[in-house]
């Protein structure tokens, strides 16, 4: 059965700059994904090993925490940064 | 030829007032079509957490009305919809085009949000205020009603794979816009308020400098269905704990074109301060204000609780807000009980945004006009006698349309426009 995603393929073609969001948020999911495989850490912390702007990194990992990937662990010595772990999901 | 389906009521605009205006008029048995253009019905209220100066919880009080409002046997809604080329013909007598855009998703759809998971496209949640993201496939909020999903096309990747993992084929990428045109008697405009864009005043560096947030977007992180996981600063995450609110932002300002009050920014501040003060019990609040105006019943005490309770009043106007290093943001103000230029450090900086007029109403009339106000609000031609009435008979304004407003205001509004839109189609008030 033909389906229906055909029908809008043939009508419209994907914006550039729908690729290159997709492009950037898959660059910054995996390497926030990559960063928490080596254990908790706070923003800051995960902020430090990249070269991207810190208020970037918190916008995707609060969406991979709303989706699920992610979830939040206790605040710091300081009462300042929450930590972030990968999400077991099974 | 398609016959044009035919209501006694035209209700337009989904939020409070909307809803009051066809709850009311259904209940008297006319038959009521709703038209929403946003996705859901529950306009900006159904977004808050708390109202003032109770502090009952918003959608608690909101969703009720919505879901009497979806399942009443005299009301059709359309969301995601809109109308035009209103035509009076006669008295009781109007036509209109009804314009239902596509969701791309059939009713079928049991919001299981299976399709959202897959979905690759990030953007942003314009109902979280864009602070975190959200899919091109999507549910728009976890009490949206109705609650089915959406794609928005203009971002959607086209890669099908929405389509291929529903489980109830509720996805259909086939759907078109749809016109039809319906009659109707009366007309209610509840289309509602906008809320001043705070990049209009750049000083204040909303945009540029991330901890510098609106109220709208404070109030977003105050529900349980908050953004992030708790109060938090979109820069950096850090959990703010010396908060500063700038009331007045972009009302009584004649420079950004908005000389009057909003009328609810005093209040719905205290109240958020409040409820930080719950949220993050270590941290100082500050709100700089210009006067506070806490006129309505219970307000004076609700703003004493809130000194009571720690939260510092400076009678101050802010006019610059710069950015350090570290986030912080420095407020420079004047201080108006002592005549001076002060500067205040804060962490995390709430611009109490103000109403502005939503003009929609001007555009969906085809041989008439519906006369608007000194500011731009739809103009009450007899206020004391007739207070939803405009200049067109048969149509009648309800809700913030009128002007600023709060909620309880917004439905005694919305109480008067159903019973005078009532009284019209009786032959009476016109």
């Amino acid at each position: 059965m033909k389906k229906t995603i055909d029908i809008m393929k043939e009508k419209r073609k994907v914006p550039q700059g729908v690729k290159d969001k997709i492009k950037a948020f898959n660059k910054l999911k995996k390497k926030i994904l990559d960063s928490l495989k080596e254990g908790e850490k706070t923003i800051p912390e995960i902020a430090k090993e990249m070269d991207d702007d810190i208020d970037a990194i918190t916008y995707n990992l609060m969406t991979l925490l709303k989706y699920g990937f992610l979830e939040a662990g206790d605040i710091d010595d300081n009462d300042e940064y929450y930590y972030y772990r990968l999400k077991n999901k099974e | 030829m398609v016959e044009s389906k035919e209501y006694d009521v035209l209700v337009i605009g989904g939020g409070i007032a909307g809803e009051e205006a066809a709850l009311n008029l259904a209940n008297i048995g006319y038959k009521v079509i709703l038209v929403e253009k946003d996705l859901s019905i529950g306009g900006k209220m159904i977004h808050l957490s708390k109202v003032f100066p109770t502090l009952d919880c918003g959608a608690c009080i909101t969703t009720p009305k919505v879901s009497e409002t979806a399942r009443h046997p005299n009301i059709e809604i359309f969301t995601f919809s809109e109308v035009q080329d209103i035509e009076k013909h006669a008295e009781n007598d109007f036509s209109a085009t009804l314009i239902e855009n596509p969701r791309y998703v059939t009713d079928d759809c049991t919001g299981c949000q299976i399709c959202e998971e897959k979905c690759p496209v990030v953007v942003e949640d314009q109902y979280q205020w864009n602070l975190v993201g959200r899919k091109a496939v999507y549910v728009p909020f976890s009490i949206a009603n109705p609650r089915i999903a959406v794609i928005d096309i203009e971002n959607c990747s086209l890669c099908g794979l929405c389509e291929k993992v529903c489980p109830a084929n509720a996805i259909d990428f086939s759907q078109v816009e749809k016109k039809s045109t319906i009659k109707i008697r009366s007309i209610i405009i509840a289309t509602g308020f906008e809320l001043f864009d705070p990049l209009l005043i750049p000083r204040y560096g909303y945009g540029k400098f991330k901890n510098v947030v609106t109220s709208m977007q404070m109030e977003r992180q105050l529900v349980p269905t908050r953004p992030f996981n708790n109060v938090l600063r979109p820069m950096d995450g850090k959990m703010p704990d010396n908060i500063a609110y700038v009331l007045c932002a972009g009302s009584r300002d004649e420079t950004v074109g908005n000389p009057i009050c909003s009328q609810v920014c005093c209040m719905y501040s205290v109240k958020q301060a409040q409820l930080l003060m719950g949220a993050l019990p270590m941290a100082d609040v500050t709100i700089y204000y210009i006067n506070i105006r806490a006129f309505g019943k219970g307000f004076c005490e609700f703003f004493q609780q809130a000194k009571g309770m720690g939260i510092e009043f400076i009678k101050g106007k802010a006019g610059l807000i710069k950015e350090k290093e570290n986030g912080n943001l420095i407020i420079l103000y004047e201080d108006i009980q002592q005549g001076n230029v002060k500067e205040a450090e804060h962490d995390l900086v709430v611009l109490s945004v103000g109403m502005l007029p939503n003009t929609d109403f001007t555009e969906i009339f085809k041989n008439s006009r519906v006369e608007q106000d000194l500011y731009n609000y739809v103009n009450k031609v007899d206020e004391l006698c007739c207070p939803a009435k405009t200049n067109i008979d048969g149509v009648f304004v309800a809700g913030t349309s009128t002007g600023p407003l709060d909620i309880p205001d917004s439905i005694l509004s919305a109480g008067a426009a159903s019973a005078e839109a009532a009284g019209y189609l009786n032959g009476g008030v016109k």
